[in-house]
């Protein structure tokens, strides 16, 4: 019951705007109403994130993940990796999370959110902690499932772990796939590099000159919030310019 | 309706109900408002639009807008800040306003350890931090509505024993 008047009251958030006094004290009856539900404490805890504020965020978001780990623990990871660069914390939830869902027997779609497996996360972690082979395996391995489905980065982030182990041939294979799924001027700019490596002169010229296009287009990997990984820049598209021997030109 | 004709009619109705204030009255306008202190802050620095019409960086649904975009930040700590012999790791963020003509002000820090305790860094860490981001210019004017507007950005830079590991967002 105290369920139900908590959620009545929480209901009233819907007008306001998360960074406001009254969305954060509208929440804040609702806990006094039932201080075991996750909603909102994880609810309360968005502003903060996106303020910087880590300190409040972690305190708010431990309680949802304490009152409902299942439904909180792949979005605390998520946000200890992209807003916080948390490698080994967001692991540690990761692990959590799979172990949870082991213990409890329950369907594996909760590793799944925003078309994202919770394994294309655990292996940017480890590239990022420089086991980028571990996180290759982890890649691959999920990608060999017969369940699998493509998330909108995947093939992207893989393509740039082979690309830093200098294996360019896997590299524009992934980059390859990366462009069927999702065309970005990011899949375009790697693997221009990784035909500048094996020596393929003129698909290097095409995919640079394809990548800058993209990037005056908007198409590009983008989140208002945070940096995404293997995010590319102009400063980037122009130094890449700059080593091209003169006469050779990726303008149009 | 529009962003800020929304906050006014919510404001209207919220003062009109009686809503939840007294229960709360620890909170400021929005979560990290940073309102003037005349110990801390300079007189030269003012909002355009004053302290009620702030915005977040990404209310304006672009994103960190800098010269030379995020690399171009990063690239600058990198280069700038002096690392210091010490164990100490975790985050401190940097957060201020940058107003309607690109000026900044209002900077505030906040530290944690790596377990989002807080605690303060050595001082040639956070204070080095503090000094390089007031002198980062590039800022760029964020319009709403074809209107310059003032809008808080923060830079959170992770610390690893002492050294810049990554700047954020």
């Amino acid at each position: 019951m105290e369920r139900y008047k908590a959620c009545l009251a929480a209901e009233k958030i819907s007008e306001h705007y998360q960074f406001t006094r009254e969305f954060q004290s509208i929440l804040d009856s609702a806990i006094t109403i039932d201080p075991t539900w996750d909603y909102p404490y994880r609810a309360k805890s968005t502003a903060y994130l996106k303020s910087g504020d880590f300190i409040t965020w972690k305190k708010l978001i431990d309680k949802a993940v304490a009152y409902d780990t299942l439904a909180n623990l792949y979005y605390r990871g998520r946000c200890r990796f992209n807003f916080f660069r948390d490698y080994k914390g967001a692991i540690a939830d990761f692990k959590m999370l799979k172990q949870v869902i082991y213990n409890q027997n329950k369907v594996k779609e909760l590793l799944i959110h925003d078309d994202t497996h919770v394994d294309t996360f655990l292996a940017l972690c480890y590239r990022s902690l420089g086991e980028t082979e571990k996180a290759i395996e982890i890649m691959t391995s999920r990608m060999a499932t017969p369940s699998y489905s493509s998330g909108l980065f995947d093939h992207l982030h893989l393509g740039c772990m082979y690309l830093e182990q200098e294996e360019y041939i896997e590299a524009i294979e992934q980059f390859k796939k990366q462009e069927a799924i999702n065309d970005l001027a990011e899949n375009r700019f790697y693997i221009a590099i990784a035909y500048k490596n094996v020596l393929d002169q003129e698909n290097y010229l095409i995919n640079l000159k394809t990548a800058k296009e993209y990037l005056q287009q908007g198409k590009r990997v983008h989140d208002y919030y945070v940096e995404n990984i293997d995010k590319i820049y102009w400063a980037n598209i122009l130094e890449e310019e700059k080593g091209i021997p003169k006469g050779i030109s990726v303008q149009k | 309706m529009n962003f800020k004709h929304s906050l006014i009619v919510l404001s209207s109705i919220l003062v009109s109900c009686n809503s939840t204030d007294k229960n709360s009255p620890t909170y400021s306008r929005w979560v990290g408002d940073i309102a003037h202190d005349p110990q801390i802050d300079g007189e030269h620095f003012q909002p355009c639009h004053g302290d009620d019409q702030i915005y977040q960086y990404f209310n304006m649904q672009r994103g960190l807008q800098f010269e030379g975009e995020k690399i171009a930040i990063e690239r600058y700590f990198l280069k700038n800040y002096q690392p210091v012999k010490t164990n100490q790791s975790g985050w401190i963020r940097v957060r201020f306003i940058v107003n309607c003509i690109g000026e900044t002000g209002r900077f505030r820090i906040l530290e944690s350890d790596e377990n989002y305790q807080e605690r303060p860094f050595d001082k040639k860490i956070s204070h080095q931090l503090l000094q390089l981001s007031k002198k980062l210019k590039g800022w760029e004017i964020q319009t709403k509505d074809e209107e310059p507007v003032d809008y808080y950005q923060y830079l959170i830079f992770k610390i690893n024993n002492g050294e810049i590991e990554k700047v954020m967002p």
